[in-house]
């Protein structure tokens, strides 16, 4: 367990060091993210309308459609981002494994900068789609009106799926990387 | 006289640090095998500089990679200060390596965003050790290898040598009885690699540490006690 919060601080640490490398994967999640609030937000308000016209149960399945397709680029946008992280750190993953560091506090480690990019690029979406949404609502500019439910819910769904699919892509790769012979990874890794 | 003579001559049974009987390693390159290495035998006693010669491809850092785990050979033994290392699980060679393998690199693989302090403190980062007696223990290291006064900079802000006495010192930080430098010199100019083999034989004679280089460079295999010829994947003779 100690050598598992060691492993963390050493992800901590390189997440730090390495502020640079987080913007492509923060800005790749942050879009996403926003796509996804603004339409979860939007979505109940274009339900009601729908009803109103006699249409509800198209408009809704529509509704539901879009906010899946969002959903579903977000987490992939998501994997490519980890995956880009996990393949630039594969030579340090076969020098940290052939100075014979254990595996699981070094994939620890590994795991921390995915996580805390995709995360931070859920928040700086979901504000900024919050920004947005408050905007269109404002100057009525959103003909069927934004709900602060809808709003609440996109970003907790945001958050919590970029975490989840960072967690779930980067994984896998590095636990792998960090099963096989270091030499594989020393003479792969970027 | 080399060690290897002095423990032979006295007749005793030092335990050897690197046993390598019959090892293979073979590559498949679509249809065709590629034999990186062919049947080598090798045995390194404690304290000796053995230093691995021969062209490109021809087996000597394949042989460093097998004795250090970081490949494992397709057929033969492979010993490591007493432990068959041909059941060990990539985790149990780890541990093997932490506590008795030092590595050095051609292209030393310090990490770029880590000072040459934590450099040298890597391998034991991950470990719940005092951080203050870390620290000193890696200054003490960093000043052994003449770099006491680059301590806090990056590896990129450094020279070729700085970064691979860097890497130097960060192979001795857990007291291997083992270093495994793979072409130690092969980045560097001529004088800089005068002392950075300077430093590796050093660590022979006045630490006690055993050390396996492979390397192009004859000045290298001047300060070996001992140098093992490759050709073709095979070990074609010692001196």
């Amino acid at each position: 367990m100690n050598t598992l919060k060691l492993g963390l601080a050493y992800g901590l640490l390189s997440t730090r060091r390495r502020a640079g490398a987080l913007v492509l994967p923060v800005v790749t999640t942050a879009t996403g993210a926003f796509l996804l609030v603004l339409v979860l937000g939007m979505a109940s308000g274009i339900s009601s309308q729908a009803a109103a016209l006699g249409h509800a149960d198209e408009i809704e399945r529509a509704v539901v459609l879009i906010a899946v397709t969002v959903l579903l680029v977000g987490v992939v946008e998501v994997a490519v981002s980890t995956t880009r992280t996990v393949v630039h750190r594969t030579r340090e993953l076969g020098v940290l494994s052939a100075t014979g560091v254990p595996r699981p506090p070094v994939v620890a480690a590994l795991l921390v900068e995915p996580v805390f990019a995709s995360v931070v690029g859920a928040v700086v979406g979901s504000v900024a789609a919050v920004g947005v949404a408050a905007v269109l609502g404002a100057t009525g500019a959103a003909a069927s009106g934004v709900s602060a439910g809808g709003i609440t819910g996109g970003v907790v769904l945001a958050v919590v799926v970029s975490a989840v699919a960072a967690l779930a892509t980067s994984i896998v790769p590095t636990w792998r990387a960090a099963s096989r012979p270091p030499i594989r990874s020393l003479s792969t890794g970027v | 006289m080399t060690l290897a003579a002095e423990n032979s001559t006295a007749g005793t049974t030092t335990q050897p640090v690197v046993q390598v009987t019959g090892a293979w390693k073979l590559h498949k390159l679509g249809e065709e095998v590629v034999k990186a290495l062919v049947d080598a035998d090798l045995t390194v006693l404690p304290g000796e500089f053995v230093c691995l010669m021969g062209p490109s491809g021809s087996g000597k850092s394949t042989l460093l990679n097998i004795i250090g785990g970081l490949d494992r050979p397709t057929k033969g033994t492979v010993v490591i200060n007493g432990t068959d290392t041909a059941t060990l699980t990539e985790s149990q060679f780890a541990a093997l390596r932490h506590d008795t393998v030092g590595f050095i690199f051609q292209s030393y693989n310090l990490i770029p965003f880590l000072s040459a302090v934590e450099n040298v403190e890597l391998p034991l980062m991950f470990e719940p050790y005092d951080r203050a007696a870390l620290r000193r223990r890696a200054l003490e290291l960093l000043e052994l290898v003449g770099l006491g006064h680059r301590v806090d900079h990056s590896p990129t802000k450094m020279s070729g040598g700085e970064q691979q006495r860097t890497a130097i010192a960060r192979s001795l930080i857990s007291n291997p009885k083992l270093i495994l430098a793979d072409e130690p010199t092969a980045n560097l100019d001529h004088r800089t690699g005068a002392t950075v083999v300077r430093l590796l034989r050093d660590l022979c004679t006045d630490l006690g540490v055993t050390v396996v280089a492979s390397t192009h460079d004859p000045t290298v295999a001047e300060e070996a006690s001992r140098v093992v010829r490759m050709k073709d994947g095979a070990i074609d003779g010692t001196a």
